[in-house]
């Protein structure tokens, strides 16, 4: 992806004071903070202001920015701790009951665990919700790597590069927190 | 999670995937407000590194005319027999000290 522009010119630009290395440089990161963003955070959170955050942070840190890896891992990086960080500062939730769901997510629910029929993709943003809602329960950290393994399918040692932890840290995460999600789901089903 | 939980939970999550993906390019406005921001970010850190400058010099300035005052003071009571607090006594009673 780096390829798509010159990275390096443009920082050397930008740091000359030119404007439209900024610009460059904003179009390049959008891509992977929104894809970040909209991961990691949950879908009703105001997402552009976010990226829009995560875009100054940048810009204040590029003097931080060796350039031994690509921009986009580095970017990649800070985008993940802000979302992590907003995410903490969120008023943490109590668990999820099944009073909780709206019509639409308790019918995406009864349709993948009681029925098991297959998905329908009319009912998206409904299973989003209905993920996030049981995500909710989670540390910002654990609810993060649920996402990474079980939804972009990532590698242990690609969570390694961009969350910093390490490996063992990562599976003993993992351990930990499937029996978490678990029984959230069993709470889901036993209160039908 | 067993296998038919794992299964759901990943079919769950097959069905929320297009909620998952991110915007390309950014929406109308978005680049343009970025770099307003950014602009006055940039000057504020300017104003901000150019008011501290201008702190820590008035420090180091009021530190050094603090310094030689008091070690001029120093100087000039430096032939005194007495303590601050006896020669002002000594003044004020007009002894003579030979």
């Amino acid at each position: 992806m780096d390829e798509a522009i010159d990275v390096n010119g443009c920082l050397q630009r930008w740091k000359k004071g030119d404007e439209s290395a900024a610009e460059e440089l904003i179009r390049h990161l959008y891509p992977v903070i929104s894809k970040i963003v909209r991961t990691h955070l949950p879908r009703r959170d105001d997402e552009k202001d976010l990226v829009q955050e995560i875009l100054m942070k940048t810009f204040s840190r590029l003097h931080q920015y060796k350039g031994d890896a690509p921009i986009t891992h580095w970017v990649s990086r800070l985008a993940l701790t802000t979302c992590l960080d907003r995410l903490r500062a969120q008023k943490i939730r109590p668990e999820v009951r099944r009073s909780d769901l709206t019509p639409e997510e308790s019918d995406v629910f009864d349709a993948a665990w009681l029925t098991g029929s297959s998905p329908d993709a009319g009912d998206a943003i409904a299973a989003r919700d209905l993920v996030d809602k049981i995500l909710s329960s989670l540390s910002p950290e654990d609810r993060s790597l649920i996402l990474m393994v079980d939804l972009e399918g990532r590698s242990l040692q690609e969570i390694s590069e961009t969350t910093g932890w390490s490996i063992s840290k990562i599976k003993m995460r993992l351990f930990r927190v499937r029996p978490q999600l678990r029984q959230m789901i069993h709470k889901l089903e036993e209160r039908k | 999670m067993n296998t038919n939980e794992d299964k759901n939970w990943h079919d769950l999550l097959l069905r929320s995937t297009p909620t998952f993906a991110g915007e390309t390019v950014p929406p109308y406005g978005f680049v343009t407000g970025t770099l307003a921001r950014l602009r006055t970010e940039t000057l504020q850190q300017e104003e901000f590194e150019r008011i501290g400058w201008r702190a820590l010099l008035a420090s180091l300035a009021a530190l050094v005319i603090a310094a030689t005052v008091t070690l001029s003071m120093n100087y000039m009571d430096r032939g005194g027999d007495f303590e601050p607090g006896v020669r002002s006594l000594v003044q004020m009673e007009n002894i003579q000290v030979s």
